[in-house]
């Protein structure tokens, strides 16, 4: 899967830009706060819908302006395909080869751009939302109907939480916590069957970044769609005085945690920054393999602000492996000698000042 | 708009009330109706006043008809043992059309929906209690929407009727999930209605 031309217009602090990227690594670098991350932004929300600064519309239009538009040729396969966004204060509308597409779920799936950013190490370390919301992602972006079953859910829990507020009865809450107990069921069972597939592509990852030492899990509820159907159904009787007493849903997979562990011990209390970093790489990189297995092509790669934030062993393992890989980078830095010095092939180089974009060498 | 005219704002006004009506559209509505010699007009008038005056639910299965009980609730060569439970009047419609059910129906008028304050109360379920009552009825095909909502009612609804000692079955796979029966083909509810489970 290749980008193979990009224009924003009136998108952040970015000058109308017109981009043409190459197969291989494409690096945006400049001084900060000159519009890089932007870039990567606007390919991300051409992928996702979303931004991954959490940003509403209205601070990705460019100020004065009232509507900004994202647009890529996307090539896959020997098939190109145009993908549209225009996003408005209101709301965003997209559309594929021209068409309007009504439903999101169509929208994705014709670019899945992996990110990596140097912040997500903080999810490693702060609260279950942030650890559900990094593997989340990843099964999403390996299996797009993912996200209708998690919007099932989500509607069962708010109708059930409306029911708990408002106090009512066991007869009327009892069809709801049946629907919840299949809807979460399945979210659990998406996500341990996306882990049986990620854990030895993560271990294998993480013994060429540490060295074999330090052994990586990720635990989580298992077991057969029955079994986690029983589980739940158990978890959300035991909670049954507590929720009537709060007037919300208190156990099931919107309140999950995922324990992330190293040697046993968990990554989250026990870890140095620099064994966040290197489970953080060994994460992505397994997602890449993962979904470069699914889809049968290398995902694009979006790479925010990488050589700050690994030091110089970690650095290396991760240029040998986006070396040895096929597939579309985008990466943004404040400084190109890490990158020319660990030789990535073919490359091309923009330079990013004042929002606006210099094409400024192919190596 | 046209504020000099106020009869032609309030046509507008009434028109744009229509779903997927919108102010533009509600307009050009108006102007056509206008251009319309007079007894087109009238004759809309009359269909819109007769909506009102002549047609009403069936006291029966709540089905919208002109005559009282309708006349699905009256003919004679309907299976009387089975029961099929419907959200709207339209999805009636489509299991009719695909001719793939021979008993009788019961119109709720919407599906459980906490958030938009619909319990049992807003809906027709205990009428429906009311109909199963006198142990005629067998078997009840709960055929409410694949959404959240329609599961939910199918849940609830089973709940009520099972200790009553009827089959309760639901419509199989084959209708895409999250889908309205209404805007299905008439060959795939067919085929849910014939391939029916036990729920
Ligand atoms: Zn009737």
């Amino acid at each position: 899967m290749n980008i193979s031309r990009i224009s924003l217009r009136q998108f952040r602090n970015l000058e109308p830009t017109e981009l043409i990227p190459i197969g291989g690594f494409n690096v945006f670098w400049g001084n900060n706060a000159q519009g890089k991350t932007n870039l990567l932004e606007g390919i991300h929300l051409l992928g996702s819908l979303k931004s991954f600064r959490g940003a509403r519309n209205d601070e990705l239009i460019q100020h004065g302006e009232t509507t900004c538009r994202l647009a890529a040729e996307i090539e896959n396969r020997g098939v190109r395909r145009q993908v549209e966004l225009s996003i408005g204060p209101q709301g965003k509308a997209a559309r594929v080869d021209g068409k309007e597409v009504r439903r999101p779920a169509d929208f994705f799936g014709h670019l899945r751009p992996v990110l990596f950013s140097p912040e997500e190490v903080t999810l490693l370390r702060g609260g279950p939302a942030g650890r559900r919301g990094l593997l989340d992602r990843a099964v999403f972006q390996a299996d797009l109907t993912f996200l209708d079953r998690a919007r099932e859910y989500d509607r069962c829990l708010r109708q059930r939480n409306r029911l708990l507020r408002e106090g009512r009865g066991a007869d009327q809450l009892a069809p709801w916590t049946e629907a919840l107990v299949s809807a979460g069921a399945r979210l659990r069972l998406d996500r341990g069957r996306y882990l049986d597939r990620l854990l030895p592509l993560l271990q294998k990852a993480h013994r060429q970044i540490a060295g074999g030492e330090e052994e990586v899990d990720i635990s989580y509820r298992r077991g057969t769609e029955a079994d986690l159907i029983d589980s739940l159904r158990g978890e959300l009787e035991r909670a049954k005085q507590r929720e009537k007493m709060l007037g919300q849903t208190l156990v099931g997979p919107h309140r999950d945690d995922l324990e992330f562990c190293l040697l046993g011990r968990s990554l989250r209390l026990f870890a140095s920054q620099g064994q966040l970093r290197s489970f953080l790489l060994a994460f992505k990189t397994a997602q890449i393999e993962d979904l470069q297995n699914i889809t049968g092509v290398p995902p694009v790669l979006l790479l925010d602000d990488m050589t700050s934030e690994l030091d110089r062993c970690r650095q290396n393992y991760f240029f040998s492996y986006l070396r040895a890989r096929q597939g579309q980078v985008f990466i943004t830095t404040t400084d190109i000698e890490p990158l020319l010095a660990h030789g990535i092939s073919t490359a091309r180089y923009f330079r990013v000042e004042k929002g606006t974009l210099h094409h400024d060498r192919d190596e | 708009m046209l504020d000099s005219v106020p009869s032609f704002t309030r046509l507008v006004v009434e028109l744009a009330k229509f779903p997927g009506i919108g102010q533009k559209t509600a307009t050009r509505l108006a102007f056509f109706l206008l251009r319309q010699p007079a007894a087109e007009a009238e004759a809309l008038a009359a269909a819109i006043r007769e909506l009102k005056e002549r047609i009403g639910f069936c006291s029966v299965c709540f089905h919208v008809t002109e005559s009282d009980p309708c006349p699905l609730c009256l003919d004679p060569g309907r299976d009387e043992s089975l029961l099929c439970v419907v959200e709207e009047p339209q999805d009636l419609v489509a299991i009719e059309r695909s001719r793939s059910f021979q008993g009788r129906y019961h119109v709720l008028h919407g599906a459980l929906s906490p958030l938009d304050g619909i319990g049992p109360e807003e809906l027709r379920v205990a009428e429906l209690l009311t109909r199963l009552r006198p142990g005629k009825v067998q078997e009840v095909l709960v055929a409410t929407n694949f959404s959240v909502e329609g599961e939910a009612t199918a849940l609830y609804l089973a709940r009520l009727i099972r200790p009553l000692g009827i089959r309760v079955t639901r419509p199989a796979h084959g209708i895409p999930l999250g889908s309205d029966l209404e805007f299905i083909d008439e060959a795939t509810v067919n085929r849910a209605v014939e391939g029916r489970r036990d729920f």
